[in-house]
């Protein structure tokens, strides 16, 4: 039927291919986002290589870019830049992944009873006021210098604000959907397994966001106090020799790290979440 | 009113709220009924207690007084028997429309081979199969609650209570989805109560009309409506459908124009 009126009738004039656009969305020719990106650390590393050159600041206190280049180089060859980013790499995933499971169930396990979400409720925000790092101490003399004090510090750092993330994404869950369920005769495992776990997926994720920075938080910490690994221990060891190119590359190898946890995120989430309407106003003219 | 029983039978319903300010009255010795088959649409001023009164049918508040009677027996609830459709859709955002439609059949523990079949026929009949694999971020509002509706049919229920189902929809859609449901439940002879603010829908769709005062929510009279039709849009031009209008504008105390 549509078909049939699309062709057959004279219906409003095509727009002519030569017609000229409207100037609506012209937006200004701007280089690729990557460009600028690439000429901003371009621009800084030469910045700072050229004031350190100048004498304008000290090499010995801030390093330089070409000393951080050697010594970089330097690791990478005698295979310890490797070992070491390793061993962080894991101890705070693994804390990442532990602190994240004991935080998340409990979390959305107190969905399910009202009463005892309010009686442990005050404890919850008196730990989570607490700055965690101050039990890095007793950590270590719990669990000794060895790999597990790192990713109990981690845990101790990722559990609580996973728990707090999903108790509050679990209370959110849609209640109109939930009456729906309910009328269709519904029992609250269901609703557990079928409307509060799926729509506190979402907030649940967004909070790995945080806790990947947490965990990385508590193995370097972890590391600083007493380890033989670790970026951490390479950071802490070269800054008390004053190697500060040595520093730098422990710095950018954390930020390296970040950067690929944070990857694995975002690729998590678009497999979890294709479900989510990822239309956000930064598409927008405004 | 012939000698069979009704389908659903609520007899001197009471509810009252208990809050700090006191006892609220809700609902006052609420007596309403619709036969097997029967369209019936209760409409009242805000907070007369329509959604109270669903939500005591769904199990989800216990009445203070009264009796339920589905089928002549007494219930407390209708849990597991009523199909419930808001002016929200409610579809999950996670799932699929298909499985959204699925749901109510899911909960039961119906495999689901066997679901499938007649949730595809469904779609179908209202123009959603093609959306199947899709998640409701795709669809538009009027698309989003066929689909509830499809979700509200599927598990078969013997009475279908709709609280406002199409008051967010723009008036063409809300004409369109109206047509969709009436042709739906009389083919498939279910049992009706819809709870509106819009008389004009109230009229195209029920055969009766409870009207509710405000509150507390008592039964203020009841209206059959003889209208040649089944057809809501045909309804509207019927020579009797203004009259019914401004009668039940009066019992609501609006003033309209020609009043």
């Amino acid at each position: 039927m549509s078909q049939s009126s699309s062709s057959a009738t004279v219906s409003a004039p095509a727009p002519a291919d030569s017609a000229p656009v409207p100037a609506l969305a012209r937006a200004p020719r701007l280089p690729p986002v990557w460009l600028a990106q690439l000429l901003i650390v371009v621009l800084l590393f030469a910045a700072w290589e050229f004031a350190v050159r100048q004498g304008a600041v000290s090499a010995f206190l801030f390093g330089s870019p070409s000393g951080t280049a050697q010594a970089a180089w330097n690791l990478i060859v005698s295979g310890e830049l490797w070992v070491h980013a390793n061993y962080t790499l894991w101890a705070s995933a693994a804390g990442f992944v532990v602190g994240t499971v004991i935080g998340t169930i409990p979390g959305l396990a107190l969905w399910y009873s009202p009463y005892g979400a309010k009686v442990v409720e005050p404890f919850l925000v008196a730990i989570n006021s607490v700055p965690k790092i101050a039990f890095a101490p007793l950590v270590i003399l719990w669990f000794g210098t060895g790999v597990i004090s790192k990713v109990a510090l981690s845990v101790s750092l990722t559990a609580i604000v996973a728990l707090l993330a999903a108790f509050q994404a679990a209370k959110d869950a849609d209640p109109d959907i939930q009456r729906m369920l309910v009328s269709l005769g519904a029992t609250k495992r269901q609703i557990f397994t079928k409307v509060v776990v799926p729509s506190a997926t979402p907030y649940i994720i967004s909070t790995f966001r945080i806790n990947i920075g947490f965990a990385l938080v508590g193995t370097v910490v972890g590391e600083f106090i007493s380890s033989k690994y670790g970026l951490g221990h390479v950071i802490f060891v070269a800054s008390s020799l004053y190697d500060l190119n040595t520093v730098w590359v422990g710095i950018f190898s954390l930020m390296a790290l970040g950067f690929v946890l944070y990857a694995g995120v975002d690729v998590a989430e678009k497999r979890l979440l294709r479900w989510k309407d990822q239309t956000d106003a930064t598409n927008f003219k405004l | 009113m012939s000698v069979a029983t009704p389908k659903l039978e609520i007899r001197n319903l009471s509810k009252r709220f208990h809050t700090p300010k006191g006892t609220v009255n809700v609902l006052d010795d609420i007596s309403i009924n619709a036969a097997a088959g029967e369209f019936v649409s209760i409409i009242g001023p805000s907070g007369c207690g329509k959604s109270t009164l669903f939500n005591i049918l769904t199990g989800l508040l216990e009445h203070d007084s009264g009796t339920i009677l589905l089928d002549g027996k007494p219930q407390t609830n209708l849990r597991g028997r009523v199909g419930y459709m808001l002016q929200r859709d409610l579809l999950m955002p996670w799932r699929t429309v298909l499985d959204n439609v699925l749901v109510g059949l899911e909960l039961r523990g119906t495999p689901r081979a066997e679901s499938v079949e007649l949730a595809r026929e469904y779609l179908h009949t209202f123009g959603l199969l093609p959306f199947q694999d899709s998640y409701p971020k795709a669809l538009s509002g009027g698309m989003r609650q066929r689909a509830a509706l499809a979700r509200t049919l599927l598990p078969d229920p013997d009475i279908l209570l709709l609280d406002e189902p199409f008051s967010a929809l723009d008036y063409q859609t809300r004409l369109f989805l109206e047509g969709m449901l009436a042709d739906t439940v009389t083919q498939k002879g279910k049992t009706v109560i819809l709870v509106t603010h819009d008389i004009d829908e109230a009229i195209a769709l029920s055969e009766r009309i409870f009207v509710l005062s405000a509150r507390p929510g008592r039964l203020k009279s009841e209206h059959r409506i003889t209208l040649d039709t089944r057809s809501p849009l045909e309804a509207r031009h019927d020579s009797r459908f203004s009259a019914y209008f401004d009668l039940l504008c009066q019992e609501l105390d609006i003033q309209t124009a020609h009043a």
